[in-house]
């Protein structure tokens, strides 16, 4: 039975003369309908729904309080949404493909990266839109397909999550329209003079704008400033032809280089370029029989001065009498003060002069302008012009004073006359010398505007901070060290709303051009698509900049470098891994053993064996258990102390404390805060590279330091094979000598021909490929670009200070430094030791799940899901290669860390071990290709990234079965041998003896 | 204490000295020694290791935590050292289990009747010293969740261990020890656990030792199955006295390490073992026999020859020592010299001259009767060879690793502490001591039986016939 349903009551029954009244009211406006103008609840629910904004709108007057409430709000339901995967819902395949993008498939890009003024072209791998790793443009001058540790690192630095991703208006997120608003009010401001700072500008489109700005607003001036700066170089020139003048070398010509304090391999514009060239003589493979010379006199040891043939230790107020001296032997001057060591001035001289002219005489950055200047009239003297080396007008952008440019600043942002400060990259808070004054002069400038990847040190005193695009985040453009230009494209777009210095200027200029359109006009004035694209496509323009001058040398006899001091001398150098502090929150670069000291995460006090020993500190250092327990000593300059513990460098020269910039910083970001000691607080402009009459004394407080690497001695095991070249000539096999020197040689072996191979397991074949790889010891310079290379490439992990501590560092590929020799100026040797791939490898008899296993080609396999880790291989490993995840070492959860990983190689978990795979997934890539076409792999078609990074060429790999390829070539050579022979591991990674080019005349 | 300890006449010979001392017949051996199970309270030093237990078990807990929470990370292990406190351990616990084993199935089948009054407890020590060991390899492992695939089980990855591997020879090798020593441990008590079954007054201990005596009743026929199963795994036991350590020497030997890598290693492995467990089972006597008041069941004789047996091992690894030594100099190879000499004037020199001093020197005294009849300086000693032993294997596993190969890779070895590898190494301490103390309180620590055979023995030894009887 159907029950009447209840009458639904009306709540508001409707009652037309109101509805009358309210449509009477509201004369000469729409109505809807009856609800409308009744404004009933259902009828205001319906409009909420529909039109949400329209019934709470924002309120006009929202403070700034609320907003920041919103706004954090608002950041935190992003976060959450955040937390789980970003597309969860359905994966939908692009409707429309984009061209070019196939996942799984990397594309390769050039553009390049910009570092101490100059650009380094590379190519940087893409898969599916991100970039993934650096590798060096073949057809880049600077590059020639190498790259250094700061390039292999520059994926890091993009996928930072410290970066600074919001514009901050004195600490609160702000916008680029505010932004905006506070510039152009500042631009046309009270007529005080608008400042723009920048470390070394090296793009022609960027320095047009600011000329642009410049005319359009006289008072814009440019300034540029970095601590490790060119000044004394362009001094030089200036000094020695009345001009400052860029200098180019061409070390293929070079059969004489003397280096005076120049660390040419390590780092700064060209020295990759350098390198390659430099080693490109030494090659004594192929039956070459010549190799250039190096002589290298420096104060402190560097991995040029490593690779010399004759090395001179000497204080840095030594080095301007030995250049004088020098000078006058060839012939520059009458006399020097003959101050030096007569043998060597002779020995180097007569070497010099008997090279006609195919010779090159360096200074470093850190010696002065007269020692640059005589280097300049040596090679004058010696026609070594236009032969070794090439002069140019220094490029329009290019500051030859740099420190003058900083100090002028500075005296106007004192003087208040400073309206708006633009300081785009650089960190002058941190690295301005610390008698400038710059913090205390920033806080007179009313508006400080920062362009920087991090809020840091200069950031915390300046009004605005700009998140920087990063190179592959931005459109510009770059010369290189030899003036070629290159244009820099952007691989992905900016990750953290970066804005790259040309927008920054854009800005300030009210250009409404994007710096797309810029760097098109720069370079594609004539708008030719095809010529546009070929640019881009090849990352070099084609265009140089670099007309060769004929400068005349001016009278030298005034160039008085100063006498020698007396007395304990300071030396300041750029560190080798974080360079002057810009990479400090690089934990890569941080967790890069330095070439020399072999220290990681921080910094020492850098003494000769024998300084410490007079400062009587020797014997309170040492080991214990395996780590290395230092004193802190106290350093004094002037009226200013700095406590910082003190490590022995043998080779360093004696009465020489050697400090490297870049530590002590306090707004790196969460990896490079407060590691290590400031150095800048010493440094002043008038002592930029060295100080005399510095003072030290121990404090006795005792300190651990973190190295990779405890002993330096080989204790005569042949590691590295030396002998020099005219031994080499007579005795092409002198590096087998060591092994018949070795008394567990197997046993039957002495006398026959073949040597009877004594294995309990049957001897394997290779059929088809048989991976190995070769590595020339007298190439390798240590640089420590393979090491960066195959972190960025195998998703390696750095660990941090207090793992590497207990021994736990995880790089693949390490380089073993040697000492042999004096202690005071011993020869040093770098060995790069990756696995070995030894054909009966020890590691893969003990493992008990067959976790690591032999390949067909010879590789030894590393299971990851298989590994139990029980370490046993590691144990049996004798070359010590495997590393072991001893904790959850990968981070798994950060965002922007997870895009860094290379998506071929797995991210290893906690517990299981992993070691070096010779880049497998390169091999396997090369493969797949082969496959598809039906051929075999080609000689040269895998490139392992150690390989791929190496200035020096001293990698080589590939298949040994094929006696046409470069790594079949390299093993037959007479200097070809194993480590640990003796072993009978049979490795694939072989290496070539050292060979060395002393002068007899310095001999014995 | 009753009997004239530590004074014998010195025209006594060791030969006619008792085994059983004072007045016993069947009866009050069953109510001296099962009465400590059924009814006497625990002396107040069992409350004091009990606790002690407890505390080392709790310290078990936390480091276990954290240590599957974090990873083999918490310990001191790094590379090169890729083994350290977990292996050597091992070693140790695995090692001091040997004595058990020896003494129940060795000294059962040479009819060495002074075996007797201390097999139990020394077999029990075995138990718990390999449940201590056997936690090492497993937890040292980087996974230990998947450290099953050590073991050949046929499994849908299709793959087996990697069977040159020694660590595989050693799940083996310590799977099979454990389940050996715990039937023969099981087994021997089981007519001990009947006599507690009918003496039992609690209907919990009734239940309880009724069902784990299966049923014995103590016919003839029992009887007979029982001397034939106990002799047999007596028999299957005495190999594995050897092969057991022989085969953890393996892990070392099979290697290329310098240090490592030598062929002495298992005889002085398998004496070392035995030189450790017989410290630990003095250890562990002295003080009990004293607590329970049971020194006529285990008299000066025994302690005498445990004592000549630690002895005879030390003598033997200390030669051991020495050996390695020479075969460095003799063997002319330069990574074995470094190792030797990084051994005497290295980093972790300390530590072995004390393992000289301790495992070589020290038990020297022991060839003085006075030493070996003093209870204080049995266990002096003793303890000194525990300590020695456990340096033993610090000194071969991570000082050797420390100093191999490539000079560029040397490092050195600093344990953890708090959370780390010396809390770990207390906590398996929990486990043994726990162990013990619950065996000592649940079950009875002396044979029963057998000391009732060896009574009618030695009642009756007078007897000529008796004399040519044999025990088994």
């Amino acid at each position: 039975m159907k029950q009447a349903e209840p009458k639904k009551s009306i709540e508001k029954p409707l009652n037309l003369d109101e509805v009358r009244a309210e449509i009477s009211r509201r004369e000469g406006q729409h109505w809807r309908g009856i609800e409308d103008a009744l404004q009933t609840e259902a009828y205001r629910e319906a409009l909420e729904r529909e039109f949400p904004k329209q019934t709470a709108p924002w309120a006009s007057d929202l403070d700034r309080r609320t907003f920041v409430k919103l706004a954090a709000a608002t950041l935190a339901m992003a976060s959450l949404s955040a937390c789980r995967p970003k597309y969860a819902d359905k994966i939908v395949p692009y409707v429309r493909m984009p061209e070019e993008i196939t996942p799984g498939l990397s594309n390769y890009y050039a553009t390049s990266l910009r570092f101490d003024g100059s650009a380094l072209g590379v190519l940087v791998r893409s898969d599916t839109g991100r970039p993934l790793k650096v590798e060096g443009n073949s057809d880049h001058p600077a590059s020639l397909g190498s790259t250094d540790v700061f390039a292999q690192a520059a994926m890091l630095e993009l996928y930072d999550p410290d970066r600074l991703s919001s514009i901050l208006y004195l600490g609160e997120p702000s916008t680029w329209d505010q932004l905006t608003n506070a510039v152009n009010a500042a631009m046309k401001g009270s007529g005080k003079k608008i400042k723009i700072l920048s470390e070394p500008i090296c793009s022609p489109t960027l320095f047009g704008q600011i000329q642009k700005l410049k005319q359009a607003n006289p008072n814009v001036e440019l300034h540029q400033y970095q601590p490790v700066s060119t000044d004394n170089e362009f001094a030089g020139t200036e000094m020695a032809f009345g001009k400052p003048l860029r200098v180019r070398y061409d070390f293929t010509n070079a059969d004489v280089v003397v280096s005076l304090d120049a660390n040419i391999f390590g780092a700064g514009s060209g020295h990759i370029r350098y390198t390659r060239d430099f080693m490109s003589r030494r090659k004594m493979v192929g039956g070459n029989k010549q190799m250039n010379r190096l002589y290298v006199i420096e104060s402190a040891h560097s991995i040029t001065g490593g690779k010399a043939d004759h090395r001179l230790a000497l204080k840095p107020s030594a080095i301007g009498a030995f250049a004088q001296d020098l000078a006058a032997a060839v012939g520059v001057s009458a006399t020097g003060p003959n101050s030096s060591d007569a043998k060597w001035i002779r020995a180097v001289a007569a070497d010099l002069k008997r090279c006609g002219g195919r010779c090159v005489v360096i200074a470093g950055r850190n010696q002065p302008a007269e020692v640059h200047a005589l280097a300049h009239a040596m090679k004058h003297v010696l026609g070594a012009v236009g032969r070794t080396l090439f002069y140019a007008d220094p490029l329009p952008m290019q500051e030859t004073k740099q420190l003058e440019s900083l100090r002028s600043l500075t005296a106007d942002m004192n003087a208040g006359s400073v309206g708006l400060l633009v300081i785009i990259g650089g960190n002058p808070a941190y690295d301005a010398p610390s008698d400038i004054g710059f913090i205390d002069a920033m806080k007179k400038v009313p508006m400080i505007v920062r362009a920087a990847s991090h809020s840091d040190e200069t950031g915390f005193h300046s009004h605005w901070q700009v998140p920087l695009a990063h190179d592959l985040e931005q459109w510009s453009d770059g010369y290189a060290f030899d003036g070629t230009a290159s244009i820099i494209q952007p691989l992905i777009d900016p990750l953290v709303g970066g804005k790259s210095a040309h927008e920054i200027l854009a800005l300030m200029a009210g250009d409404a051009r994007d710096p797309y359109q810029m760097i098109r006009e720069t370079w594609d004035a004539a708008k030719d698509e095809k010529l546009w694209r070929r640019r881009l496509h090849d990352g070099v323009v084609g265009k140089t900049e670099w007309t060769n001058v004929s400068p005349i040398l001016s009278a030298l006899s005034q160039i008085r470098p100063a006498a020698p001091a007396s007395g304990t001398e300071l030396v300041f150098l750029p560190d080798e891994t974080i360079y002057d502090g810009r990479f400090a929150n690089n934990s890569w670069l941080q967790e890069l053993p330095k070439p020399i000291t072999k220290l990681v995460w921080e910094n020492s006090i850098e003494l000769s064996p024998k300084t410490a020993q007079k400062l009587g500190i020797e014997d309170t250092m040492g080991l214990i258990g395996g780590n290395f327990h230092t004193t802190k000593a106290e350093v004094t300059v002037g009226n200013k102390k700095m406590v910082c513990p003190v490590s022995i460098v043998p080779g360093h020269a004696d009465d020489v404390v050697v400090l490297r910039l870049g530590y002590g910083r306090t707004r790196a970001g969460s990896v490079g805060n407060n590691i290590g000691f400031d150095s800048q607080y010493l440094r002043t402009s008038e002592t930029m590279w060295t100080a005399a009459g510095c003072s030290i004394a121990s404090t006795g407080e005792p300190y651990e330091l973190v190295s990779t690497q405890f002993h330096y001695s080989m204790e005569g095991r042949g590691l590295v094979r030396m002998s020099p070249i005219g031994e080499y000539l007579k005795k092409p096999d002198f590096a087998q000598e060591y092994d018949l020197e070795d008394e567990e040689k197997p046993m039957g072996s002495e006398n026959a021909e073949e040597p009877i191979r004594l294995s309990m397991y049957p001897q394997r074949e290779y059929k088809g490929n048989a991976w190995a790889m070769v590595i020339d010891t007298t190439l390798c310079t240590g640089c420590n670009a393979c090491v960066t290379a195959c972190q960025a490439e195998n998703n390696i992990v750095p660990v941090g200070r207090e793992e590497v501590r207990r021994g736990r560092e995880m790089h693949w590929i390490r380089i073993d430094r040697y000492y042999e020799g004096s202690l005071d100026n011993p020869k040093m040797h770098m060995l790069p030791v990756p696995c070995m791939h030894c054909e009966q490898a020890p590691c893969e008899v003990v493992c008990p799940v067959a976790a690591t296993s032999h390949g067909s080609e010879g590789l030894n396999e590393m299971v990851y899901n298989r590994c139990v880790g029980t370490r046993y291989c590691s144990n049996n490993c004798p070359y010590k290669v495997r590393r072991f995840n001893f904790k959850q070492y990968a981070d798994t959860t950060t965002p922007l860390l997870k895009m860094l990983r290379n998506p071929d190689v797995t991210v290893r978990g906690r517990g299981v071990m992993e070691k070096c795979t010779y880049c497998v997934q390169r091999i396997n890539a090369a493969r797949k290709r082969a496959k598809k076409e039906n051929r075999e792999i080609r000689d040269g078609e895998v490139v392992t990234a150690c390989q791929a990074a190496c200035p020096a060429q001293a990698i080589t790999f590939g298949n040994k079965n094929d006696s046409n390829s470069a790594v079949a070539r390299l093993k037959a050579e007479p200097t070809n041998y194993a480590l640990l022979k003796s072993l009978n591991t049979e490795p694939r990674t072989t290496y070539l003896a050292r060979i060395t080019n002393p002068n007899p005349e310095l001999e014995g | 204490m009753s009997e004239m300890n530590g004074k014998y006449p010195e025209d006594m010979g060791l030969r006619d000295a008792p085994m059983i001392e004072g007045e016993h017949d069947y009866g009050t051996v069953t109510d001296k020694i099962g009465s400590i199970v059924l009814d006497r309270p625990s002396p107040r030093q069992w409350y004091i290791w009990g606790g002690i237990a407890g505390i080392c078990l709790g310290s078990f807990l936390v480091s276990f935590c954290w240590l599957i929470y974090k990873g083999v990370g918490v310990w001191g292990i790094n590379n090169p050292c890729g083994w350290g406190f977990d292996i050597i351990n091992f070693v140790w616990w695995i090692g001091i289990g040997h004595a058990g084993t020896l003494i129940s199935a060795i000294l059962l089948l040479m009819r060495q009747r002074w075996r007797t009054s201390i097999n139990r407890l020394a077999e029990t020590m075995t138990l718990f010293a390999v449940c201590c060991a056997g936690l090492f390899p497993l937890l040292h492992t980087g996974r230990p969740w998947v450290a099953y695939w050590l073991v050949p089980y046929p499994n849908a990855l299709a793959i087996w261990p990697q069977f040159r591997s020694p660590l595989v020879w050693d799940v083996f090798a310590v799977t099979t020890y454990l389940t050996v020593s715990a039937l023969f441990w099981y087994v021997g008590l089981v007519p001990d656990l009947a006599t507690l079954r009918d003496k039992a007054k609690h209907k919990l201990a009734k239940i309880g030792m009724g069902i784990m005596a299966m049923g014995w009743r103590g016919s003839a026929a029992h009887w007979h199955r029982y001397e034939a199963a106990y002799l047999a795994l007596a028999g299957l036991s005495t190999p594995l006295v050897l092969s057991v350590h022989s085969i953890v020497s393996l892990d070392f030997a099979v290697s290329i390490v310098p240090g490592w890598h030598t062929t002495i290693f298992p005889p002085y492995f398998v004496a070392g073992a035995v030189f450790a467990g017989f410290a630990m089972v003095l250890l562990l006597v002295i003080p009990i026999r004293k607590w329970y008041g049971v020194a006529d069941f285990v008299t000066m004789r025994h302690m005498d020859w445990m004592a000549k047996i630690m002895l005879a091992t030390g003598l033997v690894v200390f030669y051991g020592y020495l050996m390695e030594m020479y075969y460095a100099w003799y063997s002319g190879n330069q990574f074995e010299i470094a190792l030797a000499s990084n051994r005497l004037s290295g980093d972790y020199k300390f530590w072995y001259y004390a393992l000289i001093f301790c495992n070589g020197l020290a038990p020297q005294v022991l060839w003085s009767k006075r030493v070996r009849h003093s209870l204080t300086g049995l266990f002096v000693v003793s303890l000194i060879v525990s300590i020695g032993m456990w340096l033993e294997r610090f000194v071969i596993i991570p000082v050797s690793l420390s100093h191999d190969f490539m000079p560029s890779a040397w490092g050195g070895y600093t344990p953890t502490i708090a959370f780390g590898d010396v809390m770990f190494f207390l906590g398996t301490f929990g486990i043994f001591l726990g162990g013990m103390v619950a065996f000592v309180r649940i079950l009875p620590m002396i044979p029963m039986s057998e000391i009732k055979h060896l009574l009618h023995l030695e009642k009756h030894e007078s007897h000529p016939a008796a004399q040519a009887e044999t025990v088994a």
